[in-house]
């Protein structure tokens, strides 16, 4: 078990000074030269519709027969998850869940919809699930109706409240990986998922509720397909991060995001690591369960410290534009989905290395998901290889990648400026604050990489 | 166009950010650095001067050096199942040879993630857990049972 992380043999080694220095000088260059020179009235919200691909290629992604064929086999994945968690071996590295839901599919589905727009919603088990039990109803002559309205007033709180247990999960709980306990988990996750339709409808709680349907949502804003109108559209990465998100509760799960990745580069620090086992000495006499309650203690703190500094320092450079545009009403809706790219970016950079080195061992455990000696598809004996990527690759893409989604946090931030603030030079002014923030993110998620 | 003193202001605040950060991490990096060297150079002599010997000509010569010595030897102890003085981190390179040698007070695996090699280890009876570095980056070396991280080895390229 790796302390403080899901799954992971291989770690980052940290991006020596010098690759912090060159990301850094990029940054502030490209900061201030977009800054005096970009686009003085917005322009992303015209874009974010794009072009419509040819019909027949729309009518055959969003057909029905691709909607079950992929509904069907997510279930599949779904039920086979659950099964090796509950049944297979406990050894976490030969049973398919660990590697399955904290590489495949918690990296892996970002990964497509950043690339490929949402995709999670003909990939998801848990709508699959619902659309099935609904089409069984209506076709009793019965009408599938939610047994309360969904009136709006909770916003993404209960979506952000799930992907703050899954990341409590990923990072706070001493043996995340277990499988017995990730099956615990997918179970209690299946019915918040399922309740949650049931009682509120298919579509509020996607969009609100299921913590993974609104974080890949929120990603797949920047890919640049889309589905609009019945139509799938091609458009400009990005542009689909225009405007403002009014809906409550995107700022606090957007922080969640961002804190939870920031947490997990910081928690396999040095620093953090040390405090762990300082506190394990501490607790040398005590039994394993007071060391386990500890350590879970002590890294919810560091979780929730991370996500509430996003919030306070997002909420403290909202203020200042407020002060600097001369803004009455609340501009914290305004600058949330620049945050957006800047998560992905920590994604990305955080994750890279896990998800090539580990998501290797999938092909291995596909064969033989309960470790009972099976070899179902002949690649059981597949040897991952361990150093496919250099540590300068692994170096170079981290830095590239915040750099990346900097620059697009700062553009999205500048398109939203120009519209909210009156004039030219307040509004300049006025997003100064926001260029802070971003260069502060950025600065922050490069130093994390450069502890060792 | 934006006022002069407000953006000058601006640029030095963030100019002052990087170079927090930049002295953070190099005097992170620099502690670290010698905190290691202490720990090899005082358990190595307090074993086996000779060790100390090969392993630094090893380390520190480049690789036209002609036969290899020994391999690197990492020492761990573990003391009421926690690693003694926290936990040992040392870099190799890419291609060494290295063996860990873990004495503990406790019975446990002591499990090298990444290469993947376990050996039991008890009271008496230290683990030896031989390998090549042939993959770069941070492996953890753990007692398996009790789920604590004893070393941090780091390959690199």
């Amino acid at each position: 078990m790796i302390v403080g992380h899901g799954i992971g043999v291989v770690r980052d080694l940290p991006i020596p000074a010098a690759y912090f220095f060159v990301g850094a000088a990029v940054v502030l260059a490209v900061s201030f030269v977009l800054l005096l020179y970009l686009w003085r009235r917005p322009v992303l919200e015209a874009h974010a519709d794009g072009r419509e691909l040819p019909a027949w290629l729309s009518r055959l992604v969003l057909s029905r027969a691709v909607r079950i064929v992929l509904g069907a086999f997510s279930v599949f994945l779904l039920g086979l998850t659950l099964a090796t968690a509950l049944f297979g071996t406990t050894v976490e590295l030969l049973n398919f869940a660990p590697t399955f839901v904290y590489v495949i599919f918690w990296l892996g589905i970002p990964l497509l919809s950043i690339l490929f727009g949402n995709v999670w919603s003909v990939l998801s088990p848990w709508r699959s699930l619902a659309d099935a039990a609904v089409w069984a109803i209506e076709r009793g002559e019965r009408e599938a109706r939610p047994v309360l309205e969904w009136t709006g007033r909770m916003g993404r709180y209960p979506a952000a409240a799930a992907l703050f247990a899954f990341v409590a999960l990923e990072l706070a709980h001493p043996r995340p990986d277990y499988p017995r306990t990730l099956g615990i988990a997918i179970a209690l996750y299946t019915y918040w998922a399922l309740a949650g339709m049931a009682v509120y409808g298919r579509d509020p709680w996607t969009r609100y509720g299921e913590g993974f349907a609104v974080a890949f949502a929120l990603l797949a804003r920047i890919a640049p397909f889309a589905v609009r109108g019945g139509a799938v559209v091609v458009r400009w990465p990005f542009t689909g991060l225009g405007g403002a998100d009014r809906m409550r509760g995107t700022l606090f799960f957007v922080a969640v995001l961002l804190g939870s990745t920031s947490f997990d580069g910081f928690s396999r620090s040095s620093t953090w690591q040390d405090l762990l086992g300082n506190l394990r000495a501490e607790l040398a006499g005590s039994s394993q369960r007071t060391v386990d309650l500890a350590t879970t203690f002590l890294n919810l703190g560091g979780l929730a410290f991370f996500v509430a500094a996003i919030l306070a320092t997002y909420l403290a450079a909202v203020a200042a534009a407020e002060k600097l545009g001369r803004i009455e009403r609340s501009l914290v809706p305004d600058f949330v989905l620049p945050l957006v790219p800047i998560a992905s970016a920590y994604l990305v950079a955080h994750y890279f290395t896990l998800f090539l080195i580990q998501g290797q061992f999938i092909i291995t455990l596909i064969s033989d998901p309960f470790a009972r000696g099976w070899d179902l598809f002949g690649t059981a004996d597949f040897a991952p290889n361990l150093a496919i990527v250099s540590p300068e690759t692994v170096w170079y893409v981290q830095v590239a990648a915040l750099v990346v989604g900097h620059v697009a946090g700062l553009a999205i931030a500048h398109d939203r400026a120009v519209a909210v603030f009156q004039g030219r030079r307040t509004a300049l002014e006025a997003q100064l604050p926001m260029l802070g923030l971003m260069v502060l993110y950025t600065l922050g998620g490069m130093w994390l990489l450069t502890r060792g | 166009m934006l006022s002069r003193r407000r953006l000058v202001t601006f640029a030095a605040v963030l100019g002052l950010l990087v170079g927090g950060f930049a002295l953070a991490s190099c005097g992170g990096d620099d502690g670290d650095a010698a905190a290691t060297d202490t720990t090899t150079t005082s358990e190595s002599t307090t074993t086996e001067t000779t060790t100390t010997e090969t392993t630094t000509t090893e380390t520190t010569t480049t690789e036209t050096t002609p036969p290899p010595a020994g391999p690197t030897e990492i020492r761990i102890v573990v003391v009421n199942g926690a690693p003694k003085g926290g936990i040992v981190r040392e870099n190799v390179k890419k291609g060494d040879r290295v063996v860990l040698i873990v004495r503990s007070d406790v019975a446990d695996h002591v499990h090298l993630h990444g290469y993947d090699i376990k050996r039991d280890v008890a009271p008496g009876q230290p683990a030896r857990l031989p390998f090549k570095a042939t993959i770069p980056g941070r492996f953890e070396v753990e007692l398996e049972d009790r789920g604590v991280p004893i070393a941090d080895i780091s390959v690199s390229a």
